[in-house]
């Protein structure tokens, strides 16, 4: 026989933030509590099966008026793999012009289907980059 | 068109963030034409261009952008219906002349001082973050300490990490966010700090920017000194007693190398100060009517010159409504004066606009002095409406229909949070 243990999170799906205590044997979910809606129940057997995270950051981009490409995940991803994702992203750079949505990397962490997407147009510029940041590098 | 500057328009704008951006589409749907947005950056967008997180959008397009794909969509909006977009260019100045025509003094990049003639100006400067001074941290004054902000923009634009080993000052949303972007990046945040007891940013942010990556929040402390020579080398934290004092006894040193403080905007309210504009002690933005028109005749706000905002769909559907105004305002079309002053009574800590006019819908924006949970909101004998949760952080926004003043014969209307129990 499997013991019964609690699993508490903080319920992100409205801001009032209710406090949930799952109870689980194993992987068998046996009640919630602490949620003001059902939504609550919902978050918790979500974040105990199957947890997912998305996120925002930049790729090096030479061409363009900054120096930075931000991007972002097409979908979320299993929350364990956000650090192996950036480490991927970490090893992209770019080239002006990118074009809103266009794919940056594909199967980002091995997920299939969510990729790497830049989250803006950037042109080609033919000015000169920013001299402070020449003087800082 | 984007870098085109003409010597006359109907209305100009002053500032490109998500604001000015609306404002100017708003001004469109007024009727005229002829609409410049000034923007002393190299592009438009405003704050949103290095808000790179996800998080925008969710009222006014009914799903979640970053920041940058949220001002994407208004500037392809501005270019294609043909506004005039100059970059690298200050409103350093307003004069009005014998006719009443306005005239902006814009400093540009290239093409140095110029005057331009208009009917109305929307103002739509933004805001800007409260530093070190702001909060008077004793101790050295080394580098490494910078706003949460600016740490945003050396990260997210110009590629830079401003340390390696961080302490966050203030837990509203920019400072969350800076911590899980901090992160990522490979950087240790040690803990984010907050003098009240509880945080000021969404839930959402707390588990996903701090609980996921096992970064400390502790509520009720703040950092009460600061050390090290040239470069900042630690902090002292201290938990505070009700009044708001570290109590030192009980007090940690933190060792790090970077201290970002996250501890509130104000509005960009230079100019408005400059051109005599009445401002609001409590927003720090203008005082404005119905119309979001200043003291000033011809003279319009919007977005977080106004009041910060912590919502941008918000910014947006504010910015439209003044530039519409400001658009009738250049079309020589007047709306009848506010006769009922709208004023925040209990829990209230703010409330806008200041007035309002009984001939048309309004949108009321307030926000509450304490978290209260749950309470009333009562606008006069009018109105009454149970709110499960409200926090300071959290603006509240509702509607008033023409049909409800139809029979509200006085001058002065005041708005409560009556806190209930359960
Ligand atoms: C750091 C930060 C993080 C935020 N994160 C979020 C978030 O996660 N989600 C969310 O919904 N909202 C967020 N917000 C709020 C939202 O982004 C803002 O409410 C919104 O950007 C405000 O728009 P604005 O146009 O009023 O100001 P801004 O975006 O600040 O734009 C003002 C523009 O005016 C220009 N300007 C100023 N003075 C002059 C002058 N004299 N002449 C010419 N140009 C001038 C500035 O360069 C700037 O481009 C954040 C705000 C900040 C400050
Ligand atoms: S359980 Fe319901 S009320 Fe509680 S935080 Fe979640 S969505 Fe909000």
């Amino acid at each position: 026989m499997t013991t019964r243990r609690v699993q508490n999170y903080v319920c992100t799906s409205c801001p009032i933030g209710c406090p949930l205590q799952l109870v689980h044997e194993g992987d068998e979910i046996v009640e919630i509590e602490g949620q003001e809606c059902n939504r609550g129940a919902k978050y918790a057997k979500q974040e105990f099966v199957d947890p997912r995270r998305t996120f925002a950051t930049t790729v090096p981009i030479e061409g363009a008026l900054y120096a930075r490409l931000p991007v972002k995940l097409s979908a979320p991803i299993p929350k364990h793999l956000m650090m192996a994702a950036m480490g991927e992203i970490r090893k992209l750079s770019a080239r002006a012009p990118v074009a809103l949505g266009q794919v940056m990397l594909r199967d980002v962490a091995g997920v299939a289907g969510v990729d790497v997407v830049a989250s803006r147009t950037i042109p080609r510029t033919l000015c000169a980059p920013d001299p402070r940041a020449e003087s800082r590098a | 068109m984007f870098g085109r500057m003409s010597k006359s328009y109907d209305v100009v704008v002053v500032g490109g963030g998500p604001a000015g951006l609306a404002a100017a589409l708003g001004a469109l749907e007024s009727g005229i034409s002829r609409v410049l947005i000034v923007e002393r950056e190299p592009e438009a967008g405003g704050i949103l261009r290095q808000c790179i997180h996800s998080g925008f959008g969710l009222h006014h397009f009914k799903e979640e952008l970053t920041g940058p794909e949220y001002a994407e969509r208004f500037i392809t909006k501005v270019i294609d219906r043909d506004i005039d977009v100059v970059p690298q260019s200050y409103v350093t100045g307003l004069a009005v002349d014998s006719e009443g025509t306005r005239l902006v003094r814009v400093l540009s990049e290239r093409g140095g001082l110029s005057t331009i003639e208009c009917r109305s100006v929307v103002l739509a400067m933004g805001c800007r973050e409260r530093t070190r001074g702001a909060v008077r941290i004793p101790g050295s004054r080394p580098s490494g300490i910078c706003t949460a902000g600016l740490a945003q923009k050396l990260v997210n634009l110009d590629g830079y990490l401003p340390g390696e080993r961080a302490v966050i000052l203030g837990s509203g949303d920019i400072g969350l966010i800076m911590a899980r972007r901090l992160t990522l990046e490979g950087c240790k945040v040690e803990g984010v700090f907050e003098l009240m007891p509880y945080s000021n940013g969404l839930t959402r942010n707390v588990v996903q920017c701090l609980s996921d990556f096992d970064i400390p929040l502790h509520l009720s402390t703040t950092v009460a000194m600061i050390h090290g020579r040239d470069r900042l080398e630690a902090v002292t934290v201290a938990p505070v007693d009700e009044a708001g004092q570290p109590i030192l006894e009980k007090g940690w040193d933190v060792p790090c190398d970077t201290l970002l403080l996250s501890i509130g905007l104000i509005p960009e309210n230079e100019l408005s100060l400059n051109l005599g504009i009445e401002l609001d002690v409590v927003t720090g933005g203008p005082v404005v009517t119905s119309t979001m028109a200043t003291s000033l005749p011809g003279v319009f706000a919007c977005g977080n010159v106004l009041h910060v905002h912590d919502l941008v769909d918000f910014v947006t559907e504010e910015a439209l409504r003044a530039g519409r105004f400001a658009g009738e305002y250049a079309r020589h079309i007047r709306r009848p004066q506010d006769t009922i002053s709208l004023v925040p009574g209990q829990n209230v800590r703010y409330c806008l606009p200041h007035t309002l006019s009984p001939d048309r819908t309004h949108t009321i924006y307030l926000r509450t002095k304490k978290k209260l949970q749950p309470c009333l909101l009562k606008v006069g004998d009018l109105l009454e409406r149970k709110l499960r949760f409200v926090v300071p952080a959290e603006m509240i926004h509702l509607t008033i229909k023409p049909e409800l003043l139809e029979r509200f014969y006085e001058d002065r209307l005041q708005i409560d949070l009556i806190p209930l129990t359960e």
